[in-house]
């Protein structure tokens, strides 16, 4: 039986032998570049970078798994068998790579690009403690509520002016048993989205944040308190045992034509584009109690430089490259995505609207700035949302709970 | 046959050289190295300075514990759960099963055909399977009046875990309980009838002390991976245990803490809770083992 | 009248057990827009399989999926039943503590020693190879192996080495002509209950695995969940494919399961 196991082991070992990887072409320098979106939109934009730069060969990979790929980078960052560049989270879920050094910072002498971003923007991508650049910032999402014209119009019924209106609209979709707001809360990341969609005018967008952060304010201000509690308010709207409808139901319900309106991200569109061709989309900034709505918004994400990189100059070449307007254009256009590069026209209708109104009137998504901590405050709100969705605690409750988890790092 | 065992003495151990070598390598050598980050402050994955117990106290901080404690709390009630519902159906099919001549194989193997699937798998379709928008359970009950809301309420969701998981691993009690149930020898069942005991009694009397070391086995089994819970778990109600953290695990906060908190020190505090995991579920299993081994 | 209720309850709770699975199957048939308006309904075609198995380059992924499976599971199943043997029979120094030191690799989360994993197989040479996931899922199926294996091993007869020292044969003998035989259908159960989860795993190759060559069906799946979570239809194909081999697998080793399970649970 020893001879059976050496055999055993044997085969294991000669027949699971690596084989060998083969390198790249001659005197050309592959790039590679690990993120978690399709890959094949990559490859598409990346070939416009290898006509430029005939030395050099972009070569992307991605991870579609979101959780497992902060495993698969801190590790492959950590070894030696990382990426060249990566897409890197923004915020709280950054620090971690670079406070253990895993990142070139950049600075406007390699990535001229950077100079003209907005503030907002880039500081999604700074370490928090020494305030520099890690990442060439990609996209800028925004929460709205995306609808379905053809139902609108079906019924009688438009993008609503006053918050009166919205309830009213609801209600009349509502008795002709279309589902009003398709919203799941059972993955619990969306229930903070859906709140800053309809609250964050109610308690007064960046101000408020800022006013928080700098101890002046609480959550549990009757301010904030009234701004998540439409949540609770917006329940009747929502559909049936909202707390157990998942976030792929909810986006079921809104492309089959069962429910009028969509609280989400501005990533949606691609999905709902995809996914259900017949149906004309429309959005719209939910008004608050008192008129205009803000339509928050967040930093997605930014490509990284691997301090390891054996090529870091073509890298640093590259991340030039990806700040630029070239770049932002192309992003945009085929992703239908916002691209982070200041100054790009998306030549998407309804994308230009968006942009419009969130220049206007744009916030910062609230949860993405308070996003530390172990359990993460993003964590414990979300719970604590959910919860409140459930009927089990109060909006004075789920708000006290935020505070008290903010409390542990702020 | 003492004399075979004295002189088997040192060739024990040449035994089991292979399985220690490799198990201590990939298994052994990496968990004990996560286990002593655990006394080290981290900067992701870069090794800070030695921290004490400062990660074990973060264990104990207020927001922490607030997880830790109903998470332990639904692990036991996962275990009673299996050990309730899907142990006790095991034993019962195997039972049966010993009563049915045709189809006996059939019926084995349908059984025990969920546990084929991949855990993930599962939880995809299970929660399909209980949508409150698209699934054809409630469809089918609505109509009864029976509508549940399944993995959407927190007062519903544990129990239809433990009914997701029991319809999962079933097979394993039923096979392990068929396999002792078919090592009794008949006589034994017989020689009682006779006496004049019914089949109640030769069931307490005579099977159940015999099916004592399967279930030992089954049960020191079924606490393990109760305690460890992972996957499926994660794919009915995600890495926060929806709705509300009612099927919130310690496998799951593991995951939480070191994957997917953003947390700079996450390794740390994770590593901590790891060997309070180990230390608690390792402790129980010996004792568990000691108990149940002694009176079988 | 007994027999009969004992019959409805068993073919009763085997509808329940096969009825997802039939939901699945079922699915799999079915445009991914019919089954959200409609549940249960009538299969219509191929589309989803043929979709599935092209857009998921399936055909890759079964081979290094069979290869890892089968390496690992016969590595770990034969260092196993040769430490189970002492473990559950022979009377040794440290007995209890070997039986505990395997035991309590099945008590901590695998994750936990991700990173140094993979430092320890970067440093060997085996990041992003099939040999480091087969020399992974082998030590990992071990604490299983040996906590079954030594409980069979235990239940065996102790007449067995008694005759064989008095007939003058040494361990190595006794284990190789007279225990071995006997172990065989205990091997086969340990063997499809480790083949399993290790076919279904799709965390290390993901963390270990680099080059899209090289990685296993599961993580296949997980880019085919990214991929197709909202399209039903041809998820469900592919989840199908996956489980296949596996219930290929169960079916034959059914008979070899119940007579292992049996003859360790005999005394």
């Amino acid at each position: 039986m020893r001879l059976a196991a050496a055999v055993a082991l044997a085969i294991a070992l000669t027949a699971c032998a690596p084989s060998t990887t083969t390198s790249a072409g001659e005197g050309k320098v592959t790039l590679s570049v690990w993120g978690w979106g399709p890959e094949a939109n990559y490859d598409k934009m990346f070939a416009e970078y290898e006509k430029l730069n005939p030395g050099v060969d972009v070569d992307a990979r991605s991870f579609t798994t979101a959780t497992e790929y902060d495993t698969i980078l801190s590790t492959g960052l950590a070894g030696d068998s990382g990426p060249d560049l990566a897409w890197l989270r923004a915020g709280a879920q950054l620090q971690p790579l670079v406070e253990a050094g895993r990142l070139l910072p950049l600075d406007t002498k390699d990535v001229p690009g950077l100079a003209s971003y907005d503030e907002g923007v880039l500081r999604a991508a700074k370490g928090d403690k020494d305030g520099k650049v890690y990442g060439v910032p990609f996209a800028v999402q925004t929460l709205q509520v995306i609808y379905n014209k053809k139902i609108f119009a079906d019924n009688g019924v438009t993008p609503p002016k006053t918050y009166d209106e919205m309830i009213s609209s609801a209600e009349k979709l509502k008795a002709k048993g279309i589902i009003p707001f398709a919203f799941g809360g059972k993955d619990d990341w969306m229930l903070p989205i859906v709140a800053s969609i309809f609250g964050t005018a109610q308690w007064g967008g960046d101000e408020f944040l800022a006013d928080v952060k700098a101890k002046r304010k609480k959550f549990a201000d009757p301010r904030f308190v009234e701004g998540i509690e439409q949540l609770g308010k917006l329940k009747p709207y929502f559909p049936e045992n909202a707390a157990g409808v998942s976030y792929t139901d909810a986006q079921i319900l809104f492309s089959s034509g069962k429910a009028a309106m969509f609280p989400g991200g501005l990533w949606e569109l691609n999905f709902f584009n995809e996914n259900a061709k017949d149906v004309e989309l429309g959005v719209f900034t939910p008004p608050s109690l008192e008129g205009q709505g803000l339509m928050p918004g967040f930093t997605d994400g930014s490509y990284g430089i691997n301090v390891k990189t054996r090529h870091k100059a073509e890298a640093l070449k590259f991340a030039a490259w990806l700040a630029s307007k070239d770049y932002g254009q192309l992003y945009t256009d085929t992703l239908r995505i916002f691209s982070a590069v200041p100054g790009v026209t998306p030549k998407d209708p309804l994308l230009g609207e968006v942009a419009t109104t969130f220049k206007q009137h744009g916030a910062a998504y609230f949860m993405n700035e308070f996003a530390y901590g172990n359990p993460s405050s993003a964590a414990v709100f979300s719970k604590a949302l959910q919860e409140m969705l459930l009927g089990r605690i109060t909006a004075k409750e789920a708000a006290e709970r935020l505070d008290k988890s903010v409390s542990t790092w702020l | 046959m003492a004399l075979g065992m004295r002189r088997g003495r040192g060739s024990s151990y040449l035994f089991l050289i292979p399985a220690f070598l490799l198990y201590s390598a990939f298994v052994v050598y990496p968990l004990f190295t996560g286990l002593t980050y655990s006394f080290f402050s981290w900067k992701g994955t870069l090794r800070g300075g030695f921290a004490g117990v400062d990660n074990y106290a973060g264990l104990l901080s207020g927001t922490f514990l607030d997880q830790l404690l109903p998470a332990l709390g639904h692990n036991f009630l996962l275990f009673a759960g299996t050990m309730l519902v899907q142990n006790t159906l095991g034993l019962a099919f195997a039972l049966a099963l010993s009563r049915v001549r045709r189809g006996k194989r059939a019926l084995q193997t349908m059984f025990a055909l969920p546990y084929l699937v991949n855990p993930l798998v599962i939880g995809y379709l299970w929660t399909l399977l209980l949508s409150p928008a698209f699934g054809p359970v409630n469809a089918f009950l609505k109509p009864l009046g029976l509508a549940m809301p399944w993995l959407g309420d927190p007062d519903t969701a544990l129990p239809t875990v433990i009914m997701i998981t029991t319809w999962q691993w079933v097979g394993f009690p039923m096979l392990l309980f068929s396999a002792a149930l078919g090592g009794i020898p008949q006589e034994y069942g017989e020689a009682a009838r006779t006496d004049g005991a019914g089949s109640w009694q030769v069931f307490w009397r005579i099977t159940l002390p015999l099916l004592k070391p399967a279930m030992a086995t089954v049960t020191i089994l079924s606490f393990i991976g109760s305690m460890g819970t992972f996957a499926l778990v994660y794919a009915l109600g995600g890495s926060n245990g929806a709705p509300a953290g009612a099927t919130d695990v310690l496998g799951l906060l593991f995951y939480r803490t070191a994957f997917a908190s953003g947390d700079v020190n996450a390794l740390g505090t994770s590593s901590a809770l790891a060997v309070f995991m180990f230390t608690f579920i390792f402790g129980s299993t010996l004792l568990l083992e000691r108990v149940l081994r002694r009176r079988a | 009248m007994r027999a009969l209720a004992i019959k409805i309850l068993l073919w009763g709770y085997a509808a329940f057990s096969m009825a997802p699975l039939l939901v699945m199957v079922l699915s799999s048939f079915r445009p991914t827009s019919e089954i959200f308006d409609q549940p249960l309904g009538r299969p219509t075609g191929f589309g989803n399989y043929v979709k599935a198995w092209t857009e998921a380059s399936f055909s890759t992924y079964v081979v290094n999926s069979a290869v890892v499976v089968v390496c690992a599971v016969l590595l770990g199943a034969g260092v196993s039943l040769l430490a189970a043997y002492p473990l559950g029979r022979r009377e040794f120094r440290g007995r209890g503590m070997f039986a505990a030191y395997f035991i309590s690799g099945m008590t901590l989360p695998a994750h936990l020693g991700v990173l140094p994993l993979f430092y320890l197989l970067e440093s060997m040479g085996l990041v992003d190879s099939l040999a480091g996931l087969v020399l992974v899922y082998a030590a990992g199926s071990v604490p299983f192996n040996v906590f079954v294996l030594t409980a069979f091993f235990r239940q065996l007869p102790y007449e067995l080495d008694e005759a064989a020292s008095l007939d003058g044969a040494g361990p190595f003998a006794t284990f190789w002509h007279v225990m071995l035989p006997l172990v065989r259908p205990a091997l086969a159960t340990v063997v499809v209950f480790q083949f399993v989860p290790i076919w279904n795993d799709f965390f290390y190759p993901l963390v270990l695995m680099r080059d899209e060559s090289k990685l296993t069906l599961p993580v296949g799946l997980t880019h085919f969940f990214g991929q197709f979570q909202n399209d039903w239809g041809t998820l469900f194909a592919g989840l199908v494919m996956t489980t296949i081999p596996l219930v290929v697998l169960f079916v034959l080793a059914t008979r070899q399961i119940v007579a292992g399970l049996t003859a360790g649970m005999n005394r």
